[in-house]
């Protein structure tokens, strides 16, 4: 149990962050796919796109980039911003295979990939997760849109109070009553977020190619 | 059973419209009293007492109320009526309402938009909504406002309300009940649980040196804060974008907001010349991957806190939550006017749903009633 809550308290801090940008952070709707939809499906234009405004707003990259090699089926990867993506939308990104996007596992060597990376798409890598934000059947045609926050290094920081971040709190049945039945268990934490630099993040809304994929 | 319930009472003055009740607790019994209608003695239509039960389900209650000819009776709240919130988690919708047959949304002015459902649309004043599939042919319609948080502006009737947007631009043609699509909305639950956030313009307009902008839900912005604007070419009045990639790209500029007039109007200085904006620019063909013009904050009022006007010391900073038209205050300490903040919430919320026999009285009052409540959360339920 106490493990159990120990994970919420670290996901619910994740979620605090997700909600946070997404609520303060302006939005680039997808374009460059064939849906049909507003926001549409990813295009490689779309990647264009963002990296070019965040380019252009002098953001810094995250990552430099990965010279190629000669190993079968690599290619070097660009310096890049990161995106924060759905795995819903992995379906989609290998659809794209061929068109821009490169897998991380054909990048030249994947020792600077982070275990969530999916790929990357021209200046953009991609990170999924399942808690990325999703607007369930909010599209103008009614279909999900998902909610990918790219970033450049100044955009966000998150501040820690010195000696204090969470706390799990254990009270043995001892302190519940005369007869000591009840246990309690709880966590509690601070935590405090701030856009640094609102110029270096751009949420990029889009929808999936085909929703029953 | 009594050890973990959780109790709690109140009361506060009805405005007419919902009332969201703030707890630390989310609670399953809640009762209400309308305590001048009960001073005032037998009237007309009128709601006098309410129950809820959370097992009765969402937005029901047991009402006493006086009939039109002034006798007390029971009668059931089925829409609006006494609902239980827990709001920490952005980007929860209600259940997708279609127009349907006899619904649609007419054209009715320069700055209004009439939205009619088939069905009761279940919502007050104050909500936010936002629509989906607005074709009423394969190639008109008003898709290219699908997608955009909007504001209730007014409850007409229990199937009619209002929005705000340029509603006679000549890029919409109105949806009615033969339209080819299946239009419908979905009410946003929490729509400002961290703000100020974005906002969504819908007219901007330069006069004598200051700007107004008018947006199509709360920009929940403070006098003196800054803002900056992502308007696409489309749209017009680019010369105030946040970067204007013309005489210094990558050079972002800001303005400080000088009044606000209500939870959707701000205005701001401005020395240049403004190219006009307008949504009704682009054609309904370009909907899928069209770009909104948008308004975000930038930075708080360096002047800090917020004014002291009698009352709470440190008053907590009040945001538009959706609840209604008017702004509650938060169950957060005192802030920074214009800082970033958290509006998470839970409570309850009593609506401003009329009787099922008794029509002419609503459950939260009328404007000026007094109205006391009790909230339960019970540790111990049997069935």
């Amino acid at each position: 149990m106490s493990e159990r809550l120990a994970v919420a308290m670290r996901q619910a801090e994740d979620l605090i962050l997700r909600d946070y940008i997404i609520s303060a952070a302006s939005e680039i709707n997808a374009g460059g796919g064939g849906n049909g939809d507003n926001p549409t499906n990813y295009g490689v234009t779309d990647f264009s796109l963002l990296a070019t405004t965040l380019d252009t707003n002098n953001s810094y990259k995250f990552m430099s980039g990965i010279e190629g090699m000669d190993r079968f089926g690599t290619g070097p990867v660009r310096s890049s911003y990161f995106m924060l993506a759905s795995t819903e939308l992995q379906t989609d990104f290998d659809g794209m295979v061929g068109q821009g996007f490169k897998n991380q596992w054909d990048y030249p060597n994947n020792t600077s990939a982070l275990q969530s990376e999916y790929g990357s798409v021209f200046n953009i890598r991609i990170l999924t997760s399942s808690e990325n934000p999703v607007a369930r059947g909010t599209s103008a045609n009614g279909q999900d849109i998902y909610y990918n926050p790219v970033l450049g290094k100044q955009a966000v920081t998150h501040i820690n109070q010195d000696g204090y971040s969470m706390n799990l709190i254990y009270r043995d049945p001892y302190y519940s009553g005369m007869l000591a039945q009840n246990a309690t268990l709880a966590i509690k934490f601070a935590q405090a977020q701030a856009l640094t630099q609102d110029t270096a993040i751009r949420i990029s809304l889009a929808t999936r190619l085909s929703a029953s994929l | 059973m009594a050890e973990y319930s959780r109790l709690a009472k109140g009361h506060f003055t009805s405005t007419g419209n919902a009332q969201p009740i703030f707890l630390p607790f989310q609670p399953d019994r809640v009762k209400v009293l309308n305590y001048t209608l009960a001073a005032a003695g037998a009237a007309a239509s009128k709601i006098i007492s309410a129950q809820w039960d959370v097992s009765m389900g969402q937005g029901i209650a047991i009402v006493q109320a006086y009939t039109s000819g002034s006798a007390l009776v029971y009668d059931i709240v089925a829409t609006n009526g006494i609902s239980s919130f827990s709001e920490g988690l952005s980007l929860q919708f209600g259940n997708n309402i279609l127009l349907g047959a006899s619904g649609g949304i007419a054209k009715t002015s320069a700055t209004v938009l009439t939205v009619t459902t088939t069905a009761a649309h279940g919502l007050s004043a104050g909500n936010w909504v936002v629509f989906n599939n607005l074709y009423e042919t394969a190639t008109t319609g008003m898709q290219t406002l699908a997608g955009i948080p909007f504001q209730v502006v007014s409850v007409t009737s229990t199937t009619v309300f209002t929005i705000s947007w340029v509603g006679n631009a000549s890029n919409l043609t109105a949806i009615d009940g033969s339209a080819t699509g299946t239009p419908g909305f979905k009410q946003i639950l929490y729509p400002a649980i961290y703000v100020p956030g974005i906002a969504f313009p819908w007219s901007i307009t330069l006069s004598a040196g200051v700007i107004t902008v008018n947006t199509t839900a709360p920009h929940n912005f403070q006098v003196g804060q800054e803002i900056a604007f992502r308007i696409p070419s489309i749209y017009g009045a680019k010369e105030l974008n946040q970067l204007q990639s013309t005489t210094l790209p990558g050079s972002p500029q800001y303005f400080y907001v000088s009044t606000v007039a209500s939870s959707n109007v701000f205005t701001f200085n401005y020395s240049g010349s403004l190219s006009a904006f307008s949504v009704a620019n682009p054609p309904f063909a370009s909907f899928p991957g069209l770009k909104f013009a948008q308004v975000f904050a930038a930075g708080d009022v360096n002047s800090g806190g917020f004014p002291y006007n009698g009352g709470n010391l440190y008053p907590s900073p009040t945001v538009y939550q959706g609840y209604s038209t008017a702004a509650v205050n938060t169950i957060n300490g005192p802030s920074i006017q214009g800082a970033f903040i958290n509006a998470t919430a839970q409570g309850f919320i009593i609506g401003a749903g009329a009787g099922t026999a008794v029509t002419g009285g609503v459950l939260v009052g009328a404007n000026t009633n007094v109205i006391y409540w009790e909230a339960f959360l019970d540790d111990y339920v049997a069935n």
